[in-house]
């Protein structure tokens, strides 16, 4: 059940709805008997305490139709025209919608970005383990001095690249922390839309009348209005961004020197049935990973010469600086922007709050950002 | 009076977002008036003082809205200084993108380098001599002391790799701001501010979209010009700036002037060296040649001798790689956050962006 849909509608009217009507009846009794008690005992601390719960239920109950005024908005508002007024375009979804493609996108950016990545590092380090026998006495290819013992040396052609791979490591865990980090932020999206009003919004209304118990009762719904309302917008207008940010429709970035990024995606240079018609889990292998590929290609360096086996891994070459700031771009696009995203929405939980008659301390939480 | 009806209908498509903020302002104006009355109706103080609170903050984003039409040109002024611009840029920005370009070109450039060192000592540290005839044989591993270059290089690629992936994020933020900062996060970030359940969000949006638009750029311009004059001070060329070394086939040892190599570094000519026979340290990764059945000093010597050169070579990569490329960026971007946050209080809402800063 999503929020948009025409369930929800259905959960709000017969769930949310009666269980925030019953939260405002007992309120309204404790206040009932709060100022009879006050007028019995004449007691004005009773008589003003009823008073002033009466100003804060009658807010509460406001918030809650607003919270309700603006998640139908957000449902029919299509993203595609809050563009378009600032001069932008971007694919017709609604708030919510756009919201939460922008974090599907972002995920996928940042998954490009670690496949490209773990395609050099494992390119790299099959091609490092690589070793070749170079008999003396050569003539081309051909070493005389194994004709008739065993003499000459063992080298790994291939075996520089400690730089590279340092550099390249630094950056996969990079792109791994980015890709946990949209997935977070779209699980967070979700379980806003699908938990928080479900029991937010009429404990809140019914704890902000007690005593003692306003300030919790106020972080409620100020949580409820904040992350209905600011955080999906906020992150909807990083959709409208994402065609730079993402890099999008192709959500692969034309960084570095070398093959395109893409080919390590979606046009593997080695024939692999897996891929086929399914771009979204294409992953390039290498060949040794088929089967009889390694002997093959042993036998055919061992004539031809090392570089044999570079080309078919690298046919383009490699592209590790791509690889690079493909995952830089990754992270800004998945764990930057969207934790701007959310410290607003904390901020606004504070503002909100304090709107609310409660000043509530979030800087801890923040810290957790 | 046709063109007076064109014009009525390209007004609000000329300030689209102009309008929305205005309409936006006065759904929030007659809801203040409805809060007020409802206050005054019942005689609840709260609500009056809420309302007239309100008004004041409402005047505020009319301000706000003013200064951003009024001051386009006043932004602009700033970008176009002649103090920010550098070499053929227009704008500050043009400027800031270029400069951190070059340097991840020139970070490239010796990562490159880097790779090619690494290749180059790595195959001669893996080699290993063998002989045998019928049965018997022996197997030394003479290069073994080229191995020790292993690790420094290692350590090297993943600094340098490191820089490459921030310039690259600086260039990305740059490129952000560029196209959306002052197109939309502003304006938004205006017409969020009239509401007051989204002002905090507003002032983030408006903050953010100020704070890359020129405090991005400011720094990173600013950071350059402290570099450039911190490497053109004598005391550090004399201290700091690496000599020239002889080709490999000559061996001079006395110091003098300078000379510019072919990469764009510079290195101190020793006296008495022509220009000719002199090469750049970070030209090193050519001495590279190892026999793996020779086990006297022979390649030690020559292991030992490439580290040298490369430890001389490093104050070439040094004062780019942490000054330019590492503390030059987390400056800009510290700048950038913490006017974020200042301006977030100037626009009414402050936001606590300290998490910002941490992913510095």
């Amino acid at each position: 059940m999503m929020i948009c849909d025409a369930s929800f509608e259905g959960f709000v009217m017969n769930t949310i709805l009666p269980l925030t009507v019953y939260a405002g009846i007992v309120t309204s009794i404790f206040i009932a008997f709060s100022l009879m008690a006050g007028r019995v005992l004449s007691n004005p601390k009773l008589d003003l305490w009823a008073k002033t719960e009466t100003v804060q239920l009658f807010i509460s109950i406001a918030s809650v139709f607003f919270i309700m005024i603006m998640v139908s908005g957000f449902c029919s508002a299509d993203i595609s025209e809050v563009a378009s007024i600032f001069g932008f375009t971007t694919s017709s979804a609604n708030i919510y919608d756009a919201a939460e493609n922008y974090l599907l996108d972002a995920a996928k950016y940042a998954h490009n970005a670690m496949t490209v990545t773990r395609y050099h590092l494992e390119g790299y380090t099959v091609m490092s383990y690589l070793n070749a026998f170079m008999c003396d006495f050569r003539t081309g290819q051909i070493g005389w001095g194994c004709y008739f013992g065993y003499s000459g040396a063992n080298q790994q052609p291939f075996g520089g690249y400690g730089a590279t791979m340092a550099a390249l490591n630094i950056f996969f865990n990079s792109t791994i922390i980015s890709f946990f980090s949209a997935m977070n932020f779209l699980f967070i999206l979700m379980f806003v839309q699908e938990g928080f009003v479900t029991l937010f919004l009429p404990l809140g209304i019914f704890l902000r009348a007690m005593p003692y118990l306003r300030t919790f009762g106020s972080l409620l719904i100020a949580l409820a209005l904040s992350f209905l309302i600011v955080y999906p917008l906020l992150l909807g207008v990083l959709g409208i961004m994402g065609d730079v940010l993402l890099d999008r429709p192709s959500l692969v970035p034309a960084v570095g020197s070398g093959t395109p990024l893409g080919n390590y995606l979606y046009s593997c240079n080695v024939p692999n049935d897996y891929c086929s018609g399914r771009r979204e889990v294409c992953e390039c292998r290498f060949p040794g990973e088929e089967g009889a590929g390694s002997a093959g290609q042993s036998a055919e360096a061992a004539i031809s010469g090392s570089d044999v086996v570079s080309d078919t891994y690298f046919p383009g070459g490699p592209n590790p600086t791509g690889a690079i700031m493909f995952a830089a771009n990754a992270f800004i696009a998945a764990v930057f922007f969207p934790s701007v995203a959310l410290l607003a929405t904390i901020a606004s939980v504070t503002y909100i709050a304090r709107m609310l008659g409660e000043e509530i301390n979030l800087s801890r939480i923040t810290q957790m950002v | 009076m046709k063109r007076l009806l064109l014009f009525l209908f390209l007004v609000p498509l000329a300030f689209a977002w102009q309008t929305v903020a205005a309409l936006a302002m006065m759904t929030s104006f007659t809801l203040l008036g409805i809060i007020y009355m409802v206050g005054y109706g019942f005689g609840v103080n709260e609500l009056k003082i809420m309302a007239k609170d309100e008004l004041f903050q409402m005047i505020a984003v009319v301000i706000l809205m003013v200064a951003l039409i009024g001051t386009d040109s006043l932004l602009n002024a700033i970008s176009t200084n002649d103090f920010f611009i550098e070499g053929d840029a227009t704008t500050m920005q043009e400027s800031a993108g270029n400069i951190i370009n070059d340097t991840r070109e020139e970070m490239v450039a010796i990562f490159n380098t880097l790779n090619s060192i690494d290749r180059s000592a790595s195959i001669e540290a893996s080699k290993a001599a063998q002989c045998s005839i019928m049965g018997m044989g022996y197997s030394v591993s003479g290069c073994g002391g080229y191995s020790m270059l292993a690790t420094p290089i290692s350590m090297a690629g993943g600094i340098v790799g490191f820089t490459i992936g921030e310039l690259s994020a600086m260039s990305r933020f740059l490129l952000i701001s560029e196209n959306y900062a002052l197109a939309l996060l502003l304006p938004l970030g205006i017409v969020l501010r009239t509401i007051r359940l989204t002002r905090g969000a507003g002032g983030l949006l408006i903050a953010l979209g100020i704070a890359m638009h020129i405090m991005l750029p400011a720094g990173i311009i600013f950071t350059e010009k402290l570099y450039d004059t911190f490497v053109s001070n004598d005391d550090y060329l004399e201290d700091y700036v690496p000599e020239c070394i002889p080709k490999p086939d000559l061996l001079v040892d006395v110091d003098g002037y300078s000379m510019t190599c072919a990469s764009g570094w510079t290195c101190r000519l020793p006296d008495g060296m022509d220009a000719a026979d002199a090469m750049c340290p970070s030209s090193f990764g050519v001495h590279f040649d190892c026999n793996p059945g020779d086990t006297g000093r022979g390649n030690a010597n020559d292991a030992i001798n490439g580290y040298n050169i490369m430890r001389s070579s490093l104050r070439e990569y040094l004062v780019v790689a942490l000054l330019k490329a590492t503390l030059g960026p987390v400056i800009s971007l510290l700048m950038m956050a913490s006017s974020i946050r200042a301006l977030t209080a100037l626009a009414g809402a402050e936001v606590d962006v300290s998490a910002i800063s941490r992913f510095v």
